[in-house]
């Protein structure tokens, strides 16, 4: 079958297979909430964010002790419920935030990581259990991830205003070889 | 301020909002599989106060298997793990496996209310890192992680992310550790 293809075609057929099997990604809204989650799988990889709603963080960090100055602008910084996982990847998934892009019109940048937003309430005087509680409610910054089912969940600041649309490209290596996903046409919530 | 005041009724609401939204998500399944650590060491000092106000040493637990799990109640998968690791202690913690879930920066007045929602309840010993240091003695990056200290004291395995600790592929890697 294949000695008919015309060999110009064979990186089309393999591009279009690969792209059909790898990157599919999904939209799907909570009927309860309507908060929507954006996932895909890829590299044996699944990533997905599902919006959390101003008022739902504002409501998680007010039952954790976060003064409501503190809450009030993080809450509108377009915040995630992010999962990373490694199902099934050629090894450990290692990765930094920092080296994810959030691409909007305005621009591109890292997600706002926890240390940010920690030095930014510093004139806020958060206790010691606001802060901890803050710290590690968030993504981890830097995190490895072994196959066969490590991963995390944890809340992700793309630090933009609320409606806007972004595409997110999060970036990992396994044993050095870098890999990326792209969740595509992401909407921060209202 | 009056904005704050008048949305104060609100969030009270959207608590328990809160409590229901991450039940609500698409999370995933919780897997069962521990990760071997390539070149076992001697494991971090753990010494902390327990939740009926006795102190538990790790080094006082030599010779059993130990899964030693950071958790925290705001933390969805470690909820969701919290009545595996119970079902686990139940059918294993008389043959030398016991379990210490470190809650990391609440306190007795906040974790005592969750583990009465938790069925089966927690009977293995909860401790408290208040300040989180112990946390970082074990270079956590993500809650919950948890660590399998074998009977040597030695780190065995190690899971990051949610787990359903009484698989049997999991009881049967801890039930091994402890022949070897």
């Amino acid at each position: 079958m294949l000695h008919k293809t015309p060999r110009r075609l064979i990186p089309i057929i393999l591009f279009l297979l690969w792209g059909e099997s790898a990157i599919a990604q999904t939209r799907t809204v909570d009927p309860e909430t309507g908060s929507v989650t954006w996932e895909i799988q890829v590299h044996g990889v699944t990533l997905s964010l599902t919006q959390i709603l101003p008022d739902q963080a504002r409501a998680f960090y007010v039952n954790r002790g976060l003064p409501t100055t503190a809450t009030e602008s993080y809450a509108k910084s377009c915040v995630y419920m992010t999962i990373l996982r490694n199902d099934s990847a050629p090894g450990a998934v290692h990765f930094r935030l920092s080296d994810w892009s959030v691409v909007s019109t305005t621009g591109s940048q890292p997600p706002i990581g926890a240390a940010t937003w920690l030095k930014r309430f510093e004139a806020d005087g958060l206790s010691q259990s606001a802060r901890i509680a803050f710290r590690w409610a968030q993504f981890p910054p830097e995190q490895e991830y072994q196959p066969g089912g490590d991963w995390n969940q944890g809340m992700l600041s793309a630090g933009l205003p609320p409606d806007s649309e972004f595409d997110l490209i999060a970036r990992w290596d396994v044993a050095g070889e870098p890999f990326e996903g792209i969740l595509k046409n992401v909407r921060c919530a209202k | 301020m009056f904005v704050v005041q008048n949305r104060r009724c609100q969030w009270v609401l959207l608590l328990t909002a809160w409590l229901v939204f991450p039940v609500l998500a698409d999370l995933p399944p919780l897997t069962h599989g521990l990760t071997p650590i390539a070149e076992p060491a001697d494991s971090p000092t753990l010494r902390l106060t327990s939740m009926d106000d006795e102190i538990v040493d790790l080094a006082s637990l030599r010779g059993q298997v130990v899964v030693v799990n950071f958790w925290a109640t705001w933390c969805p998968p470690c909820r969701r793990e919290m009545p595996s690791l119970e079902h686990l202690y139940q059918q294993v913690g008389d043959k030398g496996v016991t379990v210490l879930a470190v809650n990391v920066g609440e306190d007795e007045d906040t974790v005592f209310p969750f583990l009465g929602t938790v069925e089966p309840s927690p009977t293995f010993p909860i401790l408290f890192d208040t300040d989180s240091s112990v946390l970082t003695q074990w270079r956590v990056r993500g809650l919950p992680t948890t660590f399998v200290v074998g009977p040597n004291g030695k780190l065995a395995y190690q899971a990051v992310g949610g787990r359903e600790f009484n698989h049997p592929d999991l009881i049967d890697q801890l039930l091994q550790l402890l022949e070897k």
